[in-house]
């Protein structure tokens, strides 16, 4: 019937796709999806050039319309010149950068700067540009699973798109068999961690001052749609004007081995029955809480960065509800941030013990175990709001927004809008750009230049993956 | 049973499939030079793109692309294309055969720093629109082998609206920027493929 309408030459064909091997559709339906995302890209593309444009054309502009005299003019029109010279460099340059291939041999070491649990970081010279850069090896095997990869960078996407001045800038990513390599920002003033071994710890004042900037940063990821899970002082980065970022949180998110459900379980589990054997563990605390505070924070500084390297990670600043499995959302990182303002003010963590499985089970029952040293002086502000951050989740302080926490009297007089232009309390000494004072180098002094098993060939390349990056570069690379 | 009514001719010109496509619009938006970027940029970046694309959809397909099946380069009725080989003698080659030469030369030039360089202080050799020409016309060749001798495969695999609208975007490229040579167009399927585009307004530019 339908067959009257349709054109003399329509054909009905019967479509077989079983006639072809089992690979060929997920090949049909890979090579659908690359092309759908490249127009979706493409037309994204062009609509952000003509908009970079448009902005210069119209800073441009308005200059003119305020010229008096021709020498002036001559002059204004010598300098729309030159920005469109530059923006034709820059949109050259992205064009240029979609088909670069990055690989570690395009990188000279300068410092191994730091080690985490699944690799190392590094500072390191792109060799074409000498520019510098931050570059974490993440061991691939370690990593819990290889299919999450894609998740990973999905979520890398949304971060690269959305700058914030909180969150480390990431600019490439590559990978060969055995790592994924980030490149990031180097931020040359050490992490949080480093500088707390360094001072002990800080006044109330300098705590509010990092206590602010990181309720900021927390809450710019959970604006992005985030829950970091892992906050902690060496996730915790100083840049060199000493304000503070996070650093890249997209790891985080269900990635590592130890934030597996089933990797707590197995944890506490073992912690359980070494309990029970050992029903002494109880007087240790108290033996522990008799300690002189000088030694206590000596112990907890000698094993401090031990524990940061290890694949266990520290588990001091995880909130309770992450190990008990219940579910848990955002505001697992304001109490993250409690755990930190505690350490901050004392000198250690809350709930440090001689092992993990101790700290796990103290986390679980903070009720009996969050405990304030009678020798250290703590306003009553800021007792209340370590108090507020470290609680059940149905009364946590930032449950509803970071609002909440921001209006707590502790943060009395401080300027929201304005605290990252202000000069911030300890700003970096550098010598150079590539100073790694802050950092302590000498603990690495026997890791290897090159990540071991590393392809130092280039014969593994990687496409930069740098898509949506544009307005980053121009702001840091030019 | 296809009810064909002229069986002769090619399913990729027919009704619905002449019709099928990915994408609606000019695709002047992403081929014309963007103000203020470099010519040979854009163009490199476009051919990458292309070769990338188009051997994902070759690559979909390949395992019926036999030199059996194709033992020459067909792209129309009577219409082979032909290799230039080592002592410059015009050959011709079974498809398959032909079509890895091409990928495999189109590859080794995009990798090839001197060509297509990507490093800070390289830059474009004067011969680059030439080399541009050269890659377009053999890319050319492929789109016009798999519309001739494989359409059925891809319409077997639902892919025809996206390879529709890859080429389209491809000549659409190659009319702007000059690259398309005449000789390779008259007498193949998608010659016939691009005038029924060009007046049913697929093809604006
Ligand atoms: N962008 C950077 N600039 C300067 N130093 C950095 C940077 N990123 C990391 N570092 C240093 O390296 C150390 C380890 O990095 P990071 O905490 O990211 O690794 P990790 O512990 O493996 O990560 P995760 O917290 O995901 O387990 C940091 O504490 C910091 O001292």
């Amino acid at each position: 019937a339908s067959s009257a309408q349709k054109p003399a030459d329509y054909v009905y064909f019967k479509r077989e796709p079983q006639l072809f091997s089992r690979e060929a559709i997920p090949r049909a339906t890979a090579a659908k999806m690359r092309l759908e995302q490249h127009y979706k890209m493409a037309v994204e593309h062009a609509i952000e050039r003509n908009q970079r444009r448009i902005e210069t054309e119209k800073k441009h502009a308005m200059r003119q319309n305020q010229v008096s005299s021709s020498a002036e003019l001559a002059q204004i029109q010598q300098r729309r010149q030159v920005a469109f010279e530059r923006l034709g460099d820059k949109e050259t340059h992205f064009v240029r950068l979609r088909r670069t291939k990055i690989g570690l041999d395009d990188f000279k070491t300068v410092k191994v700067i730091g080690k985490g649990a699944f690799g190392e970081v590094r500072l390191v010279q792109k060799k074409d540009t000498g520019k510098i850069y931050a570059m974490k090896t993440l061991l691939k095997s370690e990593m819990f699973k290889k299919d999450q990869l894609a998740h990973v960078r999905a979520e890398r996407d949304v971060l690269a798109e959305n700058k914030s001045p909180w969150v480390v800038n990431l600019y490439y990513s590559f990978q060969d068999a055995k790592y994924l390599y980030l490149l990031m920002e180097f931020l040359p003033g050490g992490d949080l961690m480093t500088m707390l071994i360094k001072y002990d710890t800080f006044s109330e004042d300098v705590t509010r001052f990092y206590m602010a900037e990181c309720v900021l940063a927390i809450e710019a990821v959970h604006t992005l749609g985030f829950v970091h899970r892992d906050i902690k002082p060496d996730n915790i980065l100083i840049d060199k004007k000493g304000h503070v970022k996070l650093t890249d949180f997209g790891l985080s998110t269900g990635f590592h081995k130890k934030h597996t459900a089933q990797y707590y379980q197995r944890l506490l589990d073992q912690g359980g029955s070494e309990a029970k054997k050992d029903r002494n563990s109880v007087a240790i605390d108290k033996i522990n809480l008799t300690m002189s505070r000088h030694d206590q924070i000596q112990t907890w500084k000698t094993n401090r960065r031990k524990l940061a390297y290890s694949t266990v990670g520290t588990p001091d600043y995880i909130a309770p509800e992450i190990f008990l499995q219940q579910g848990y959302n955002h505001s697992c990182d304001w109490w993250s941030l409690g755990a930190i303002m505690f350490e901050c003010l004392v000198g250690y963590p809350p709930f440090c013990a001689e092992s993990a499985h101790e700290t796990y089970r103290k986390i679980i029952s903070f009720r009996e175990h969050l405990y304030f040293p009678d020798d250290v002086q703590l306003s009553f502000e800021a007792e209340d709001l370590i108090r507020r951050l470290m609680c059940a989740p149905e009364y946590r302080l930032g449950r509803n927004n970071a609002a909440e926490i921001k209006q707590h009297p502790f943060f009395a007089g401080v300027d929201w809008s304005c605290i990252r232009q202000i000069d911030a309390p300890f700003v970096p000494h550098l010598r150079s750009i590539t100073d790694t004072s802050y950092f302590p180098t000498e603990e690495f002094e026997s890791v290897p230049e090159t990540p071991a098993g590393a392809d130092v060939t280039g014969d593994s390349k990687d496409l930069a993956f740098m898509g949506y990056t544009f307005r980053r570069m121009t702001m840091n690379e030019f | 049973p296809s009810s064909n009514s002229n069986p002769s001719k090619p399913l990729f010109l027919c009704q619905p499939f002449v019709k099928a496509a990915l994408v609606k619009g000019s695709f002047k938006t992403i081929v014309v030079l963007p103000k203020h970027v470099d010519v040979n940029e854009w163009v490199a970046i476009n051919l990458f793109d292309f070769f990338h694309n188009l051997n994902a959809f070759y690559g979909v397909i390949s395992e019926t692309v036999t030199i059996e099946n194709n033992p020459t380069m067909s792209a129309g009725v009577n219409f082979d294309y032909t290799w230039i080989d080592q002592s410059r003698k015009l050959v011709k080659l079974p498809a398959p055969t032909y079509i890895d030469y091409v990928m495999v030369w189109v590859q080794s030039l995009l990798n090839d720093e001197l060509v297509f360089p990507t490093k800070q202080h390289n830059y474009f050799q004067p011969t680059f629109p030439s080399s541009a020409k050269h890659i377009y016309k053999q890319l050319f060749r492929v789109f016009a082998h798999l519309y001739w001798a494989h359409f059925t495969s891809f319409l077997h695999l639902s892919l025809e609206g996206h390879l529709n609208s890859l080429f389209a975007h491809f000549v659409a490229f190659g009319t702007e920027f000059d690259l398309i040579d005449q000789r390779d167009v008259n007498g193949s399927g998608v010659g016939e493929l691009m005038k029924l585009w060009k007046d049913q307004g697929t093809l604006d530019l």
